[in-house]
């Protein structure tokens, strides 16, 4: 006995993160909310910072001062909690608020740059605008308002930046000191008015390099955003390319299959006697041409689905969560008369549980993989379906085993390939079309889905259906204890 | 009282074959190419069929869904079958694809399973 295990990996689709608001490009609300959550969590480390720095300045004040680090003020303990307030506050109001006019994540992101911009200046004030390199932290705020913002919201911020320092190199340079000038003597002076030129000169330059960033970040963000809005516009280009796609095929279909259903409706009419009676040698004859017939209807409406399946793109592509009862019940439904055709019996006894799956897409599944048991299966047999959950580690797996022709050892590797052909399955079922398992296979990439499949070569086969991420919702439970589903349909 | 049933398909032989199975079951058949002629036929209160059967493409990819979107909002009690090369494959056009409303079948058209169905979409209008 052969078992293999099938299991396919298929990659997630990136999400579009930009969506088109009138003409201007913006990020959508979902990657600024990300980033916002990033900027807080980055503030708390940036605070946590400031505490220990502090607590070491209680700790070790002496040895500090005597390299020349001394702290007196209260100013760090003030940002401290402003910017702890401010952090609780954005994630609050990110939480707790839907999205309104008053309340929005781009909302958010000025508050945070406005106190971030009042809380800096602060810190340049007190560490010294124009005596240390401080003031270009003010950049930071720029480049991330030209990354999250349009350009012309950018702007703003960097105007917001500009008047800040300015603010603060004047207030420094020419308040501050100002009272000190009365009393100040005439080689003071000359001194004093050396550093204000200084500063002024500083502020200049600082203006002119925020300016400088602001539109060397904005051109380059202006750049990546056309670039990601031809992925878009190509994106859209492709859906609507799948979407055409099916109705071409949808239409061929149609268009090879019309003329097979009329020779086939005009067989029916004669075996049901509505030409008048035909002779066993017709009517034998009318069968086999009714049976190819049929094989080719099944091909052409297989390669549709098969075709269909590989459209992940198509709308009805979402995933649901259904109980695994309704849509195998379904299954059987369908295909009772398939299986009492060859008085194949259907003993189904399994135990419910929810998985999150494209519905369609697990019905042709199960369909195809049912359909071949019954095909292979000799006639007057029997075939089980069953299920084992595994409530530890949430899985749980559909066992469909047949008592068969079985499958050869060399051949199981390849029954899920596109087109295979074993001649010993076509000797069998002369109908095969190939593509059955391919569909199958397809059905349970895009579900995410293990198949594993045992099989002896005339003793019969096993298809294993491996769910992982099943659910249970309370009530599933108790339905599950009380009806431990058990049909059995022949 | 005979059943009157409307049958729309642009398939000449299909056509004749459903006519010839419902004639010789007691029905009384109309058929039409188009599903306009179909709807115009509609006006005329005697013509009313109690089912109609449909084909899906018929002139165009859809002719056929959207006419059964009219004539289910303008004459509810019109119990409809769609009868396609297509079969189930047609089903996810259908937002609410429940069997309570909407019936489809396959072609061929075989006379057993078509009578069948005809008959229990009738029980359901006696309803």
């Amino acid at each position: 006995m052969a078992t293999t295990e099938f299991s396919w990996d298929n990659s997630d689709n990136q999400s579009i993160v930009l969506e088109i608001k009138g003409d201007r490009l913006k990020l959508s609300d979902d990657v600024l909310i990300n980033n916002i959550r990033w900027f807080i969590a980055f503030r708390w480390v940036l605070i946590a910072a400031l505490i220990f720095f502090e607590v070491l300045m209680l700790l070790a004040s002496d040895s500090l001062a005597q390299m020349g680090i001394s702290e007196h003020q209260k100013w760090p303990i003030v940002i401290i909690v402003v910017l702890g307030f401010a952090n609780i506050a954005y994630t609050y109001a990110l939480d707790h608020f839907q999205s309104s006019k008053y309340h929005s994540p781009s909302i958010n992101l000025w508050m945070q740059i406005i106190v971030d911009l009042i809380c800096l200046s602060v810190v340049v004030h007190y560490i010294g605008s124009t005596s240390t390199p401080i003031s270009f932290f003010y950049v930071l705020h720029i480049a991330l308002a030209c990354i999250f913002f349009s350009t012309r919201e950018s702007l703003y911020v960097t105007i917001l930046v500009c008047v800040m320092d300015t603010l603060v190199i004047v207030i420094e340079n020419f308040l501050i000191t100002q009272t000190s000038l009365s009393i100040l003597m005439s080689s003071h002076f000359s001194l004093e008015s050396i550093s204000r030129d200084n500063a002024v000169l500083w502020m200049f330059f600082l203006d002119i390099l925020f300016f400088v960033v602001w539109y060397v970040v904005s051109r380059l963000s202006l750049t990546v955003r056309a670039h990601e809005r031809h992925l878009l516009d190509a994106y859209k280009q492709i859906n609507q390319a799948q979407v055409e796609k099916d109705q071409y095929a949808v239409l061929m279909t149609h268009q090879l299959k019309s003329p097979l259903d009329a020779i086939r409706s005009k067989i029916n009419l004669i075996k049901g006697g509505y030409c008048g009676e035909a002779s066993a040698g017709v009517n034998e004859a009318l069968d086999k041409i009714d049976n190819r017939a049929q094989s080719m209807s099944s091909l052409i409406l297989d390669l549709l689905r098969l075709e269909r399946l590989k459209d992940t793109c198509l709308n009805t592509a979402v995933f649901k969560s259904v109980d695994i009862q309704t849509i195998l019940q379904k299954c059987i439904d369908k295909l009772t008369p398939v299986a009492n055709s060859k008085h194949v019996v259907l003993n189904v006894s399994i135990d419910n549980f929810v998985c999150k799956v494209i519905p369609d897409q697990l019905e042709i599944l199960l369909e195809n993989i049912i359909t071949n048991a019954i095909i292979y299966s000799h006639d007057n047999a029997s075939i089980e379906i069953t299920s084992e959950v595994n409530q530890l580690n949430r899985s749980a797996s559909i066992i469909i085993t047949d008592h068969g022709i079985g499958i050869e050892n060399k051949d199981l590797p390849n029954i899920f390939n596109e087109y295979f052909y074993s001649p010993r399955a076509a000797m069998h079922n002369k109908a095969s079309s190939g593509i059955g398992l391919s569909i199958v296979r397809i059905a349970a990439e895009n579900n995410k889905l293990k198949i594993k499949v045992t099989s002896e070569p005339g003793a019969g086969t096993s298809f294993t259906i491996i769910f992982n991420q099943i659910e249970f919702s309370l009530e599933k439970k108790e339905t599950q204890l009380v009806s431990l589903a058990k049909f059995n349909l022949s | 009282m005979t059943a009157r049933i409307a049958h729309v398909d642009d398939d000449s032989d299909i056509r004749e074959a459903v006519e010839q199975i419902l004639r010789k079951n007691g029905y009384e058949v109309q058929s039409y190419v188009s599903m306009q002629d179909f709807i115009d036929s509609l006006q005329n209160d005697a013509n009313r069929p109690d089912l109609a059967i449909l084909d899906v493409m018929v002139e165009s990819m859809d002719a056929g869904l959207t006419a059964y979107a009219q004539i289910h909002k303008r004459y509810p009690q019109i119990q409809t079958i769609f009868l396609t090369s297509l079969g189930d494959m047609i089903r996810p056009y259908f937002e609410d694809g429940s069997h309570e409303w909407v019936c489809i079948m396959e072609k061929p058209v075989e006379p057993v399973s078509l009578l069948a169905t005809i008959n229990d979409r009738l029980k359901r209008r006696e309803k």
